[in-house]
């Protein structure tokens, strides 16, 4: 383990003291490095960042026409982060505060994240807004996530530090203690200090995983499980070679976007080409022309991003395009349907992109990142299952008849090592292969628990140390099928929503008592995912009730950027349990029933948690 | 370049999101984006890709944040694009 020693007056620091990071240089870093190629074989985030920094390679930033915006070597990334724990040690926080970062994808926040990490800080990324009119649903889930974090300090870029303030206001002082931007950050003295080393047990960061205003969700990741997951990314997933180059549209606040494609990179010394998020979602193929430009091999994404792709090529675009160098196209976060990725290929193949390159994995930010990667360079290996025998002994088996109907999933590969994965039914009993249930992970990337969160962390964390995924689904010859998230949480374009975050807003109204609504999503035209939101509603009045009707869809775009579908019933309408809890599963049954859509209904797997 | 004036963003873009609506709706600067255009994210990619090539600007996404109607969108391309001179 390396400690580290610092000493003012080095002339390199006092020069990038006046020269921001952004105008170091404009030349990208290079793919070839300068080093020996060492595979995340390190103790922590802080150990890795030193051995890259003897090196050549680091993150690139681009506009959105494809222009070098700015660069950060890995050896100017640990010069600005140590500045930034010096000026950060002036605020006198005790180790293990945390600090909260709106991560934009920009090179301050790596540098403030790692600042953070050499002063033992525990840092966390906040969401950028992206929604339409979510100017004070945003500020409240800041709030949330400050208050369950009890933050010491918040920073922001000027875009977004005015939202930051509005958050700070009204909470308790004693935790926050200082709130601005980076460059108001560089106002402060550096404290000439020597850091601890961070030892292996101590929490690295936290990865907020809901956009609740009232009960967010914090996981707790440990420098332990961080190198862990990243060695298991490195090695067994990617089996990543010193030729790697690395491109990303990813937003640093998802654990995809922050461990995948910046941290895994870093502790590879490999170069990474960034491309923002807003800029990739308006003009998906900058990201493409980034593959085919910098000969990148590795670039993840989410179905839904795959889609955009697809949805804005035209022909003129796959001429200028070689993607034959793009051997790793990590698939996650979302549940993954082959015909999205069938439906790339097709477009893509004209464009030299090998269909090979497709790597299915399965993870979440409770297991730090990964949990599962299919085998490199096969592509998508899927299994088609009897749908009746599915639906009706949860059992997933071959089809075997032309003709009949039947199920896709995508093989998702073996757990990492030092992982194991087990499907066990609704009483915890551990299921044979091809039984359908919950699927269960155990090993060394499993968080310790959400933050301040004994609650959720019991409902997650099961005895044993096995981590409860939320997700459906079966195992066969060692490898992992997910079939289906559980009822509580809603994919839309990619997002995952939870339904008691849309739950919650909904009871926030004062019409709504809680616990009557019920959120769900249902499938609807073109494959796409529709939430609904079912509300025991007293009103009787056409214009009150139209008024609740637009001020719920309202809020749950703003919230979550999503239209929704709102339902008002008769109280008690809703299923309940017999312990007098909703099911969302039966309230989702009875919806379609009503909207005449009863072939979607057995589809969908209960489990309520 | 031509010079533009709010009243002349207002007219393109109810023109612009009348092919956005489903129905007849007709589009007035109070019209609600979120609520009677149902405006979802694929939409407003198209949108905002629309509106940025058509008035050379770049929307800020922090900036959306208090775009509710059809007015506070064309007030928002107002300031960007006159404060892009």
């Amino acid at each position: 383990m390396s400690s580290t020693i610092i000493t003012l007056g080095d002339p390199l620091m006092q020069e990038s003291d006046t020269q921001p990071s952004s105008k170091l240089s404009m030349a990208a870093t290079p793919t070839a490095n300068t080093l020996p190629q060492r595979l995340a074989d390190f103790d922590t985030l802080t150990d890795a960042l030193e051995y890259a920094a003897d090196g050549a390679t680091g993150y690139n930033f681009y506009d959105a026409k494809g222009g070098v915006r700015s660069v950060l070597s890995y050896s100017a990334l640990k010069q600005h982060a140590l500045m930034g724990a010096r000026r950060l040690s002036s605020l006198g926080l005790a180790r293990g505060d945390r600090v909260a970062l709106i991560a934009d994808t920009t090179p301050e926040f790596i540098e403030l994240f790692f600042a953070c990490r050499y002063a033992g800080l525990v840092p966390f990324a906040m969401p950028i807004p992206v929604n339409l009119g979510s100017h004070a649903i945003y500020v409240r889930q800041l709030r949330g996530m400050l208050e369950s974090s009890q933050a010491s300090v918040a920073i922001a870029n000027l875009d977004f530090v005015g939202f930051l303030e509005e958050a700070a206001e009204g909470l308790n002082a004693d935790h926050l203690q200082w709130v601005g931007t980076p460059s108001q950050l560089e106002l402060l003295p550096e404290i000439e200090v020597v850091f601890q080393p961070n030892s292996p047990e101590e929490t690295a960061y936290l990865q907020f995983t809901s956009g609740s205003t009232r009960m967010p969700r914090g996981v707790v990741i440990t420098e332990q499980a961080l190198m862990c997951n990243l060695r298991g990314i490195v090695r067994n997933g990617l089996e990543v070679r010193a030729s790697d180059r690395c491109a990303s549209w990813l937003p640093f606040y998802h654990d995809m976007g922050l461990v995948g494609l910046v941290l895994s990179p870093m502790a590879a010394q490999l170069s990474v080409d960034y491309l923002a998020t807003r800029d990739f979602a308006i003009r998906p193929l900058q990201w493409l022309k980034l593959i085919s430009r910098n000969r990148c091999t590795i670039a993840f994404s989410q179905p839904f991003g795959l889609k955009l792709c697809a949805l804005r090529v035209r022909e003129s675009d796959l001429k200028e395009l070689d993607l034959s160098c793009w051997r790793a196209a990590g698939i996650g976060a979302e549940m993954i349907r082959p015909d999205i990725l069938r439906n790339f290929a097709d477009k893509f193949s004209a464009a030299g992109f090998d269909e090979r390159a497709f790597l299915p994995c399965y993870g979440l930010a409770e297991s730090t990142l990964a949990v599962s990667f299919s085998k490199i360079n096969q592509g998508v290996m899927s299994i088609q299952v009897d749908t009746k025998t599915l639906v009706e002994k949860k059992m997933a088996v071959r089809v075997q008849a032309e003709g009949r109907k039947f199920n896709e999933f995508v093989n998702c590969g073996r757990p990492l090592p030092e992982h194991t994965v087990k499907i066990v039914d609704d009483n915890g009993e551990e299921l044979p292969q091809m039984m359908v249930g919950s699927v269960l992970v155990r090993g060394d990337s499993v968080m310790t628990g959400y933050f301040n969160n004994h609650e959720e962390t019991n409902k997650a964390l099961k005895p044993g140390k096995w981590l409860d995924t939320g997700d459906i689904g079966f195992t066969l010859e060692g490898d992992l099928y997910i079939t289906g998230r559980r009822t509580d949480v809603i994919i839309v374009n990619g997002r995952n929503i939870r339904a008691q975050d849309i739950e919650e807003l909904a009871e926030q109204q004062p019409e709504v008592r809680s616990r009557e609504a019920s959120a769900f999503g249902i499938s609807g035209s073109d494959d796409t995912t529709v939430v609904v939101l079912v509300v025991e509603c007293r009103l009787t009045s056409v214009e009150e009730r139209q008024s609740l009707m637009s001020r719920l869809q309202q809020m749950v775009y703003m919230a979550f950027g999503v239209n929704c579908l709102v339902e008002l019933v008769p109280p008690h309408t809703l299923p309940r349990t017999s312990s007098g809890k909703l099911s969302r599963f039966a309230a989702r049954q009875g919806f379609l029933q009503r909207a005449n859509m009863a072939d979607q209904i057995s589809v969908v797997q209960s489990g309520d948690r | 370049m031509v010079e533009i004036n709010q009243e002349d963003i207002l007219e393109l873009l109810c023109r612009r999101l009348a092919s956005f609506a489903n129905t007849e709706q007709e589009i007035t600067p109070e019209t609600n984006l979120i609520t009677q255009l149902a405006i979802d994210s694929i939409k407003l990619l198209n949108l905002i890709m629309e509106l940025e090539d058509n008035f050379d600007i770049s929307i800020p996404l922090n900036a959306l944040t208090d775009v509710v109607t059809v007015y506070d969108l064309a007030n928002l391309i107002y300031r960007i694009k006159s404060n892009s001179k």
